[in-house]
Parts: structure tokens; C-alpha cells; sequence
């Protein structure tokens, strides 16, 4: 960790600092197209990418080949077997310190001004062990239900290297998406911005509620964890991060389990909780910052984990927390816990659930529910079934694991399979009612 | 109108846990609690069937709910009205199970049973009203039942005016906000006093009351089952590395252990990587063959029961656990080893 990660670790880091120190300005550069030529460039929308440059990003012992395309939304077609999704960002040449621990220094950034290719991502597809089928429809009914069905993707499939291990395959496809995300965003440096998000100003929320997000990352080793500036943060306490930290890629996902109930990098970036607090600062709300915490996989590591959380929020002064998390059953026990916890120490609590009320949506929805602190957000049902149409082309593999079926064919799938339908973080639109 | 009633061993005067096992049967007429469901019907509606079934077959065996439904089918009625079952475990998920199975096939059904009955989560679509907690409270289950149906036979929707109980259908639907949003709008509202607002129902959970220690493991039969997702290398059954819809049972008669290599962990919620090098950390069978050989349990089950405890949801996990009850019943043993991962 760094030294203003462990400085504000035990929460004693007063709650309008974590607006940021100056604050991040983003130039958003809107995507509208992408294609694949001889040199990086945007313009009017289009970014043009260089292949044997992009490609140049994957060069790795693990990695025998990579092959980049693009898909955009509205086409007939389907990427399987999606591991992390990355949005194009940079601080500057060279990445100006974005994504702190993997391409800029692992150290706080936050401030000055990121450029963000909005409407592109960068998409990792293909085999690795322990990631579940996870599937995102560039068009038709599940085209709804995730945010990198709305992008323009630059999808990246991967041969591994003869006898290398899956542990450095993942290390490789990361490193390499991060920093090709970094490279394709500093196209825009030059370019006019179509929008300039500026910072927030502390001091037209003063007197309002102070409400922050409590956002739980899943962290049970290789092929399921989060790293924090380019560590991973399995076995680390809940701490304070400023905002603009996790919009320049502080939290970078390597998890892969529960495919709709996943918080890929893309996500993170774009932290759907914070981006709702932010709308409603000065107007009835006070943005009051993040609390990151891992999702130990013992109990008594829930209840200690837990219960440090509540204390880091206490101390910072919030009036309510938003509680996020990430994975199935086994991740409702640390939001039910932190969420009572919260309670019991005076803090309004409001939990953002995914529902496994089973294919009829009669079952209990929730595995593990808080017992006083009883405010929750329903992003759909696990279980729901859906039927996904045929397409014309498939990326990231030939078939579907799950049902053993040809990439491109028309499948009956349940929820739980498509690429962040359920968005813990809260992106998505779904949700289940009677 | 033409009116079937499903009832079990017990209330069909068969005879009690003795005739658990035994099979469906039908016969013209209303039998048992029918006789005064059928009073209360009046003289539009006639109970022309009953059919019954024993519960350890109903619950246990896979074929029996179709066995069921083709009795209730060859008896033409135009509803089935299944209990009351009151708390009774088994029979409540056989009654729950009818309900679901005629829904399924197009008849309309209704079954009573008690609200903390775990067979409440199983009608599927089909609706439930309440029952008493113990047949004591016959009259007036039967009376709400009563009402029920004829509601129905008039072509009515239940509600909780007619004593309909258990968790409407929750369908996924696409809102105008996003979840964040709604999210911060609940925040607004619980701080401005709604103690209430909330989009998701708090669940109920049985507690369980633990069975009494063994007093003498030496003369018992001792069950294993795991969540584990631990089956043969080949994974014959199927069984899902998440979501499990079903469980398994493989035998493990004169396997002195789980040997690597032979057996495998399909679970998709942990690295099976220890689990694979040495399944009998998952399933301790080298442990419990030592313990069976000093003669202080004894014997083990000749079976283990198996799923996948990976995102499975929480009424196929009371299912299962009921089913597994059920058959280690059958099969002779008293205490059951649940490992978890």
C-alpha cells in the first residue's frame, strides 16, 4: 500500500478530503466508432487503432498470440468466456499515472485531469480456469442488461504460451489490457473533449447528509480477486479511497466468478454509486466519499471485517452508506453484516441485492439478509431465464460452457450468465418485483 | 364442477409413519378431511376422487409426483385441492409439488398448508393457503380451503383476503433508473423517517432445532453428504458447477478412501485444486473408514449424497435437504456428516 492508502486506513482522514485533494477533472471524448488500421488516432468520434502496436501490449513469455476485433453495439454478435472489460483512460503520455500499480506508479492519484474515451472498452475474452460463462449479446434482449453491450469493444482473444502457467496468462491479459486501455485514451490528448466533468465542490453540500459508498470487493486468490494499486487486496483492512483515485483505475478486477454479479475494471472505473451521489451533491445530499473492503471468506473474517467497516465509516462522519458487493450467496453474509453493523452504530444503511428467488421467483430472494438494517436495492433475479437469439459471428470462444452449445446459437440462459447483468455496483436497470 | 383432493397416507386411514413408503392410490369419493371439504363445497362442486400417496414415496421417489398427477388426470377434474398439510415437512412438499405439477399440465390447483410448512416454496405458481399448525385446527384449515376453492371455480385470482400466503412471483423487470440511483433515493427516504421503504422482502428461515446427540455412535449408521460438487472423474450425473438444480448419490461400499484421480470437484465457487490432489479432504472417507474400523460409529451409509453449494438457490437447498432426509430415513441411517466448503 502506499502512503496516503495507510495513512487513511484506519479512517481518521476527515470525510471532505475524500472529495479529493484538488479534485479530477475528465475530458469525456465520446466513442462512436472504432477501427482497426496502421495508426492510433481519433477523430470525429472514431478511434482508429493501430493493430501490431495494440497487439505489441500482449508481448509476454505466458502468450504465444493475441487477436484484436471490433464489435460494436447493435451488431449480431456475442463474446463468450468474457474475463475484465477496460474503459480507455490516461492522465498524459505514457499513462500519466493512470491504473497506479500496473502502468503508473502505485501511488495515489485522483487529481489533475484524465482523459476518458467514453462508449469504448477494451474486452478480454477466452479460457481461463475458474471463470465462469460469462456472456455479453451485442444486440437483442440481453443487450439491455450490460453496459459493455453499450460500448464500441475492442475484444482480445489469446492463445496461452506452451507449458505456461493460467496464474501468468491472467497476470499478462491484464497488464496488457491496461495498458493497451492507456495507450488507446491518449489519442484523445490532443483532441477538443465533447463534455468536462470538473470536480465537486466540497462546500455546496455543507449541511447536507453525508452519504458514501461501501463497496465490497470479492477476494479469494488467483482468478478471484481485486487488486488496489496494483496489489492485490485479499487480507487487507476496509480503508478510505478518494474517488478520483477509483475513477483512474485504482481498482483493477481480476475476478472472475459470478459473471452477473461481477464488478469488472470497466465498472469500477465508472463506480455507478459514486456517479449517483456525485448528481445529487449540493442538491440533498453531501458526496462524502468510498470505503473499499474485502469479502474475507471465513466467518469470523466477515464479522471482523464487518465491524472495522462500520468503525471506518463512524469515523469519517457518515450519515448513511451505500453497501455494495460482489459475487453469489456466500457475499450477501458480508453485506448483511456490514449493513447491521452500520445500523447498530447510528449510520443509515441501504444494500444493493441481486435476487436467487429461483426461475419461478418464488424462493427467498436473499441468502443471507440483514436483521436490522432492512433497506435494500433488488438489481433482478439470478435465476430469471432469458432467450438470447442466434448470431451471425462469436468472439472469445467456439462454444458456450455452460450448456455445451455453438457460441452462436440461440440459447435459453439464466441471468446469472450475462456479463454484469445483476451489477452489484448498481449500473443496471433491472430489477424484480411482483 | 369436478373437484380432485390429494391427501396422504395418514389421512387416507392407510396407516401412519409404517405406510410412509407406500405408493399412490385413487379411489371415487371424498375420503378423510374430504368428507367435510367436500360439505363445505356445496352442491355446485363435488369431490369425484381422492387420491393419496405415502409421504417417503411422494417426497423420496422421482417418478411419484407424475404417478400422482396421472391418478388426479384419469379422474377428469376441472380442480385439485391438495391437504391440509399443516407443518408437516413431507406432506407439505407433496402437496406443494401436486399443485405445481397440475398447474404445470393446465388444471387449476390449491393446496393448505401452514406458512412455515418448507413445502411453501415448492407450488411454483400455484397458490397456497394458510392452514393451522397442527391437524387440531382441521375445521377451520378446511374452512379457508373450502372458500379457496370455489373462489377459484368462480374464475377469481386468491389473494390474502382468501388466506393465500407464500411469496407472489417476483419477476425481473427493467426500471426507469438504474439500481445506484434508486439506491441513493432509498437512502433519502430512510433519512427522511421511513423506517419501511425497501424493494426486497426480508426472507424467512426456518430455525432449525438440532436433533439430540447419539447416545451410542458404536450401533449407528452414519450418512455422508457434501456440497462440495465431489462425483466421479467423468462426472456421469451432470452435476452443475453452480446453481445446482439436483443431487447425486454414488456408491462408496469397500472404497477404504477417496482415491485422486477417481473422483473430482466440479464446484465452480472454489480453486479445486487441493480438493482434486486429495478428495477425501472433501469427503473424509479415510477418516471415517478408521473410526468405522475401531467400532466407534458403526457402519457407514454404502451411498454419499452430493451438490454443487455454489449460488444454488435457498428453496433447491431446503429441497434437497428434505429429500436427503427422507431417504437416509429409508436407508437406515441416524446421523448424517454434512462437509462444507
Amino acid at each position: 500500500m502506499t502512503g496516503l492508502a495507510g495513512a487513511t486506513k484506519r479512517g481518521v482522514t476527515p470525510p471532505v478530503a475524500t472529495l479529493g485533494r484538488v479534485g479530477l477533472t475528465r475530458h469525456v471524448h465520446r466513442i462512436t466508432a472504432m477501427e482497426l488500421g496502421e495508426r492510433t488516432s481519433l477523430e470525429g468520434g472514431v478511434l482508429s487503432v493501430a493493430v501490431e502496436e495494440a497487439e505489441g501490449f500482449f508481448t509476454d513469455p505466458a502468450l504465444a498470440s493475441v487477436t484484436l476485433s471490433v464489435t460494436a453495439p447493435g451488431a449480431s454478435a456475442r463474446i463468450v468466456k468474457v474475463l475484465d472489460a477496460v474503459e480507455p483512460r490516461t492522465k498524459g503520455p505514457g499513462g500519466g499515472g493512470i491504473f497506479p500499480g500496473f502502468v503508473g506508479p502505485a501511488e495515489a492519484q485522483g487529481d489533475g485531469t484524465t482523459h476518458v474515451l467514453r462508449g469504448a472498452a477494451v474486452v478480454v475474452a477466452g479460457y481461463l480456469p475458474r471463470a465462469q460463462e460469462a456472456v455479453i449479446d451485442m444486440s437483442g434482449p440481453a443487450a439491455d442488461l450490460c453496459p459493455l453491450s453499450k460500448t464500441v469493444n475492442l475484444v482480445v482473444e489469446f492463445e496461452p504460451a506452451e507449458g505456461a502457467a493460467w496464474e501468468d496468462v491472467d497476470v499478462a491479459l491484464r497488464l496488457g489490457s491496461l495498458r493497451l486501455a492507456a495507450h488507446l485514451a491518449e489519442a484523445g490528448l490532443d483532441v477538443e473533449p465533447d463534455e468536462v466533468d470538473e470536480p465537486l465542490d466540497p462546500e455546496a453540500a455543507a449541511g447536507l447528509p453525508k452519504v458514501a459508498a461501501l463497496t465490497n470487493l470479492q477476494t479469494q486468490g488467483p482468478f478471484k480477486d481485486v487488486f488496489v494499486y496494483g496489489r492485490s487486496f485479499a487480507g487487507e483492512q476496509p480503508m478510505v479511497i478518494d474517488p478520483g483515485d477509483v475513477d483512474d483505475g485504482a481498482v483493477v478486477s481480476g475476478q472472475y466468478g459470478h459473471p452477473s454479479l461481477k464488478n469488472p475494471t470497466y465498472v469500477h472505473q465508472n463506480h455507478p454509486v459514486a456517479a449517483a451521489l456525485r448528481a445529487r451533491h449540493g442538491v440533498d445530499l453531501c458526496f462524502a466519499g468510498i470505503v473499499i473492503s474485502p469479502e474475507p471468506v471465513a466467518m469470523a473474517g466477515k464479522e471482523e471485517i464487518s465491524a472495522a467497516a462500520a468503525r471506518v465509516c463512524a469515523d469519517a462522519g457518515f450519515d448513511a452508506v451505500i453497501v455494495t458487493k460482489e459475487g453469489g450467496g456466500n457475499a450477501d453474509a458480508d453485506m448483511a453484516l456490514k449493513m447491521d453493523a452500520l445500523e447498530d452504530l447510528g449510520i443509515t444503511a441501504v444494500g444493493l441485492f441481486a435476487e436467487m428467488s429461483g426461475i419461478e421467483g418464488t424462493g427467498p430472494p436473499i441468502v443471507v439478509p440483514p436483521e436490522r438494517a432492512t433497506a435494500m436495492v433488488s438489481t433482478g433475479n439470478y435465476d430469471h431465464r432469458l432467450t438470447l437469439p442466434a448470431v451471425a459471428r462469436a468472439y472469445g470462444g467456439e462454444r458456450v460452457a455452460l450448456v455445451d452449445r455453438p457460441a452462436t446459437d440461440e440459447l435459453e440462459l439464466p441471468t446469472a450468465v450475462i456479463y454484469c447483468s445483476l451489477s452489484c455496483l448498481g449500473w443496471g436497470r433491472l430489477r424484480a418485483v411482483v | 364442477m369436478r373437484v380432485v383432493h390429494y391427501i396422504n397416507q395418514f389421512f387416507a386411514g392407510v396407516g401412519g409413519e409404517d405406510s410412509a413408503a407406500s405408493g399412490p392410490e385413487s379411489a371415487p369419493g371424498a375420503k378423510g378431511p374430504g368428507r367435510k371439504l367436500a360439505a363445505l363445497l356445496g352442491a355446485d362442486h363435488e369431490i369425484v376422487a381422492t387420491v393419496w400417496c405415502g409421504d417417503d414415496y411422494a417426497v423420496g421417489d422421482a417418478g411419484a409426483v407424475d404417478e400422482v398427477l396421472e391418478f388426479i388426470r384419469a379422474a377428469e377434474p376441472d380442480l385439485v385441492v391438495a391437504g391440509p398439510a399443516f407443518t408437516s415437512g413431507r406432506y407439505g412438499l407433496a402437496c406443494a409439488r401436486v399443485v405445481a405439477a397440475a398447474t404445470a399440465a393446465g388444471i387449476p390447483a390449491v393446496a393448505s398448508m401452514h406458512p412455515d410448512n418448507p413445502g411453501l416454496d415448492e407450488a411454483g405458481t400455484a397458490p397456497v393457503v394458510a392452514s393451522g399448525e397442527v391437524a387440531r385446527s382441521m375445521g377451520p384449515s378446511l374452512a379457508t380451503l373450502g372458500g379457496a376453492v370455489v373462489h377459484l371455480l368462480a374464475g377469481d385470482d386468491l389473494t390474502a383476503d382468501e388466506g393465500r400466503i407464500g411469496r407472489l412471483p417476483r419477476r425481473s423487470v427493467l426500471d426507469e433508473r438504474n439500481a445506484a440511483t434508486r439506491a441513493v433515493d432509498l437512502v433519502l427516504a430512510r433519512l427522511a423517517g421511513d423506517r419501511d421503504a425497501s424493494e426486497v422482502p426480508l426472507p424467512r428461515f426456518d430455525q432449525v432445532t438440532p436433533a439430540a446427540p447419539i447416545a451410542d455412535p458404536s450401533v449407528v449408521t452414519v450418512a455422508f453428504v457434501t456440497e462440495g460438487g465431489l462425483v466421479p472423474d467423468a462426472n456421469p450425473g451432470g452435476l452443475e458447477s453452480a446453481r445446482a438444480t439436483r443431487w447425486l448419490r454414488y456408491p462408496i461400499e469397500n472404497l477404504p478412501g477417496m482415491a485422486a484421480g477417481e473422483w473430482r470437484s466440479v464446484h465452480g465457487g472454489f480453486s479445486t485444486v487441493a480438493a482434486n490432489a486429495d478428495p477425501n479432504r472433501i469427503l473424509p472417507l479415510d477418516a471415517a473408514r478408521e473410526l468405522e474400523g475401531e467400532g466407534r460409529i458403526g457402519a457407514l451409509m454404502s451411498e454419499y449424497f452430493v451438490t454443487t453449494g455454489n449460488g444454488t438457490s435457498v428453496a433447491n437447498a431446503r429441497k434437497f435437504g428434505i429429500e436427503w432426509a427422507t431417504d437416509m430415513r429409508r436407508s437406515g441411517a441416524r446421523a448424517a456428516i454434512l462437509t462444507a466448503t
